[in-house]
């Protein structure tokens, strides 16, 4: 086995938020970043993207997966970051060794000054969400069957049911109507749609595909491929109402039932997981709980739009090498906890360390609000307020603050959304 | 694939036909061959172990649960000692975690009429020593009985309101699938023929006496027939005249677990006593056991189905299961909930094995009624029903030229980082991880397709290397292994299958259904 490198960051997956993050860290300043991916090509899951919607506050143009993804790949090979791809990380330490394999290096080590995790993350399966029935051939998520179609051109199906109305889900359900399948209903358990507006337009109603909320599969039929399945409308518990169960032939159940960060490295190591993310607790920076091991985009929090896992990127990247140049000079100072205050589920980051620089927040409301204000307070003053005509669950609400401004403190950070006559 | 698994290619004799490829057919197949090379394997589906052998809990019972003086108990306790040696060169691991008997506050409710010193000391004495009684009884050694805080000790998740416990250190894991493949190829290594998508249609029978098997894809001339059609034994019985019994399936549904996060919930199979009036189904009543692998497992349930196919899971099944355990081990962690699945168990009416001559047709041996601890009695079935054979005909000299060793692919997870580097570079294939979840390189998917007893299918696979059996459940690795199962087998990507006809999983190609006049 050749001797054991120790470039000044180390990347682990090569999505928008592993690209962005070499890229930044590289630009700081770092000569010797190193960027490992698991698939044969850069660029996660965009590659399968190939609809439009992507890059409009990164690029301010609307681009696709695609390209997207090339835009990034283009300067991370102009960077001169080193790429390891078909790399596969077997184990990662909390002393951040790392040991790879892949078929031309074999199994190798690494001990970088930093690491930046970005694995983003997987779908939840039909056992996840407890879909009884058997399990013949033709069930399947739809990021996978997006990858079918898109990248390997194969079609998963040719009469789908769709249950689940995230992005992924909606985009399917067009993708597969585009490529002659039939798609005979989306299926919602919760009483509105779980994907981006635009999205519920653009991918149902332009093409007559029912919408059915308040609704579940509640059995899988078919003991070699799906035949059928059984669907029924949920009570406000969401419990299916038995009464109301119909039997839909398909042969193919699509499922969109959320994403679930890939911290599988990340507990390994030890670093600390935020139970209402799934995903590492991060400081301003992006640092993890674990010295020098800092992490963006989806692996963080799933997040809808890909510009936004750029920026998260961009600064745990910065961050990385901020800490490797400095190299010990600084110590860590103390955090201040961020709440999420009312109607918000859950805050990235959820530490502020060094209040006197810019924080973005990134948060989702809890539930769906009409004429909203999104608020961040630091020890009670009011640092950021916006209104918003409407905020729902599924459309992340970035708010830019800057702690250090605060009069006080801080000793408190909270994000929160307000009803607008709340207020006064 | 090896000449003898191609269609049409069924000999025209042989001198044992093993109807059935589950564990049961393959350790009686693998048993004989070590006194006659002459012996066939009819499986209907695409591969072995497809039936209720895939879908058991995976124990190798001790006996303690079977009623004294059945077949079963017999058998079991047999079985369990015969183990060790029965997988010995056959590359699949036996662990012996041993199991855990919790005797719960619940065990005997406190309105039971009796004092506290009186419940307390049946909870806490009598019972214990009474279970560790009986399965000395029933010749099963090493029973011992735990106090409070031993049961802590050894198992520290378990439910506060266990009292006292028993712990039976002969229970053992093992993967049933894994076992009845490499019995199959131990069988094949040692010159029996297995032959997949095989169906036997009826039985030639001539002067009382069992002539030829008769399938879809031929005859086969024996004079030799073993009956280990699982739940079709009475079908396969009744086609030769040769029944007399009936098989109720009944279903039983087990949970499956991340083994990330459940890995060390229980260290042994953990089983809480209850009276025979508190169970509420005929199910012994299962218990919290990790998998041969390493993945927790609770369940199964027991419900009597109508369809012999019937391998769904019902919300009420997945709901019971989680309801039973959540006493038992109260913090348990629902959400890592990986897989549901079902298996069909093969019960007669008399809840006993059936294992025997027919005295209708001679040279017809029914080894029926085969459900839980099957597995468990599956050596001690074979040197039985082999004993019938020696006594119909079956040569009795042991061959010389029998092989103890079926080797065993390499398993890139288990190997040292030394051990990855020769083989990957012997052949990059070895550093190519195709299944994340599991760390499952592509050489190791060649090599399950290229297997003894080859692997052409999705599920076939999987159960050879775990592809698709982690959290992801195949999500980011089944059209890479589907990729590799068409270049390897010479097929199109859309005659790949999970598990054999009818359930291809890619139903055409992109573009392919536009056209057609469609606009």
């Amino acid at each position: 086995m050749s001797a054991v490198r120790r470039p000044q960051c180390v990347v682990i997956g090569a999505g928008p938020a592993g690209l962005g993050a070499a890229l930044a860290a590289r630009e700081a300043g770092l000569s010797d970043v190193m960027l490992l991916e698991r698939d044969f090509e850069l660029g996660g899951i965009l590659p399968q993207c190939i609809h439009d919607g992507f890059g409009s506050i990164v690029f301010e143009q609307v681009l696709t997966g695609p390209q997207y993804a090339q835009r990034f790949i283009d300067r991370v090979e102009r960077a001169g970051i080193e790429v390891k791809l078909n790399t596969m990380v077997l184990e990662m330490r909390g002393d951040r060794r790392i040991t790879a394999v892949n078929p031309a290096d074999g199994v190798f080590e690494l001990e970088p000054s930093s690491i930046v995790l970005a694995m983003g993350c997987r779908e939840r399966t039909r056992h996840q969400v407890m879909i009884p029935g058997y399990r013949p051939a033709g069930v399947i998520c739809a990021g996978a069957a997006q990858r079918d179609i898109n990248i390997e051109g194969l079609m998963p199906g040719r009469r789908a049911v769709i249950l689940g109305s995230g992005d992924i889900g909606l985009i399917m359900a067009r993708r597969l109507t585009l490529e002659g399948a039939e798609v005979e209903g989306v299926y919602e358990i919760m009483d509105h749609p779980g994907g981006l507006t635009r999205n519920v337009v653009q991918c149902l109603h332009d093409y007559d595909i029912p919408l059915h909320l308040s609704h579940t599969v509640t059995f899988i039929h078919g003991r070699k491929r799906v035949e059928a399945v059984t669907v029924a409308r949920v009570g406000e518990d969401l419990k299916p109402l038995r009464d109301t169960e119909r039997r839909v032939p398909c042969d193919t159940l699509v499922l969109s039932v959320g994403l679930i960060p890939e911290n599988e490295l990340s507990k390994q190591a030890g670093v600390q997981l935020d139970p209402l993310t799934g995903g590492p607790v991060v400081d301003e920076t992006m640092h993890t709980s674990v010295e020098g091991i800092f992490a963006c985009g989806n692996v963080v929090c799933v997040f809808d739009l890909v510009d936004w896992v750029t920026q998260t990127a961009e600064t745990a990247g910065r961050g990385a090498a901020e800490y490797v140049l400095e190299a010990g000079r600084r110590k860590r100072g103390p955090a201040v906890r961020v709440t999420a205050g009312r109607n918000v589920k859950f805050v990235v980051p959820q530490l502020v360390r060094r209040p006197e620089r810019g924080v973005d927040f990134f948060f989702r409301v809890e539930h769906p609000e009409r004429a909203a204000r999104t608020r961040v307070l630091v020890d009670g003053e009011e640092l950021y307020s916006r209104k918003a005509k409407m905020v729902r669950p599924p459309e992340m609400i970035k708010a830019g603050a800057d702690p250090g401004k605060a009069a006080r403190g801080p000793e408190n950070v909270t994000v929160e959304v307000v009803a607008e006559e709340e207020e006064a | 694939m090896p000449a003898y698994m191609k269609p049409g290619e069924l000999p025209s004799r042989a001198g044992l036909v093993v109807v059935g490829g589950g564990v049961i057919g393959c350790s009686i197949a693998r048993e004989a061959t070590r006194f006659t090379s002459d012996v066939v394997v009819l499986e209907k589906e695409a591969d072995v172990a497809c039936g209720t052998s895939k879908a058991n809990n995976a124990e190798v019972h001790s006996g303690i649960g079977e009623d004294a003086g059945t077949l079963k108990q017999k058998l079991n306790v047999r079985g369990n000692r015969m183990y060790d040696d029965f997988v010995r060169g056959l590359g699949v691991e036996l662990k012996r975690q041993g199991l855990l008997i919790v005797v719960t506050q619940r065990a005997i409710p406190r309105d039971g009429g009796m004092s506290e010193d009186e419940r307390m000391e049946l909870l806490t004495r009598k019972i214990p020593e009474g279970i560790v009684a009986y399965g000395k009884n029933a010749g099963i050694e090493g029973l011992r009985t735990l106090s409070r805080e031993e049961v802590f000790r050894m198992e520290p998740n378990v439910t506060r309101e266990a009292v006292a416990g028993v712990f039976d250190p002969t229970y053992g894991l093992i993967s049933p699938y894994k076992l009845t493949i490499a019995l199959a190829e131990h069988a094949v290594i040692n010159g029996a023929r297995v032959f997949l998508n095989t169906t036997v249609t009826g039985f030639r029978v001539e002067d009382g006496a069992v002539r030829a098997v008769i399938t879809d894809r031929g005859e086969i001339e024996t004079s030799l027939v073993v009956n280990a059609a699982g739940v079709f034994a009475d079908e396969v019985a009744d086609m030769a005249g040769a029944g007399g019994f009936v098989i109720h399936p009944r279903k039983g549904a087990t949970l499956l677990f991340d083994r990330q996060v459940t890995a060390e919930y229980v260290r042994s199979s953990v089983a809480e006593f209850r009276l025979p009036g508190q169970r509420t189904t005929q199910s012994k009543g299962g218990g919290a056991m990790p998998t041969a692998e390493g993945n927790l497992q609770l369940g199964p349930t027991a419900i009597e189905v109508e369809d012999k196919y019937d391998t769904s899971i019902s919300a009420e099944e997945i709901e019971e299961i989680f309801e039973r355990f959540h006493y038992l081990l109260p913090d348990f962690p629902r959400d890592a909930l990986i897989s549901a699945f079902s298996g069909v168990r093969a019960p007669t009416l008399e809840e006993d094995f059936v294992i025997g001559a027919s005295e209708a047709v001679r040279g017809f041996v029914n080894v029926a009624g085969i459900q839980s601890p099957g597995l468990a009695s599956a050596p001690a079935i074979a040197e039985m029903v082999l004993g019938i054979l020696h006594d119909l005909g079956l040569p009795r000299e042991p061959r010389p030229d029998f092989d103890p060793v079926r080797p065993a692919p390499p398993k890139f997870s288990e190997l040292s980082n030394a051990e990855r580097n020769r083989l990957i570079r012997e052949d990059p294939r070895w550093g190519n991880v195709i299944c994340r979840c599991e760390t499952v390189t592509e050489m190791e998917v060649v090599n399950a397709i290229h297997s003894i007893i080859p692997a052409t299918n999705m599920d076939a696979v999987k159960r050879r290397t775990r592809t698709g059996m982690g959290r992801c459940q195949g999500g980011f690795c089944h059209n890479r292994v589907a990729a590799i199962l068409a270049r390897e087998l010479g097929i199109p990507v859309t005659a790949v299958t999970k598990d054999g006809e009818g359930s291809p999983v890619f139903l055409g190609a992109a573009k392919e259904f536009l056209g057609g006049g469609q606009a």
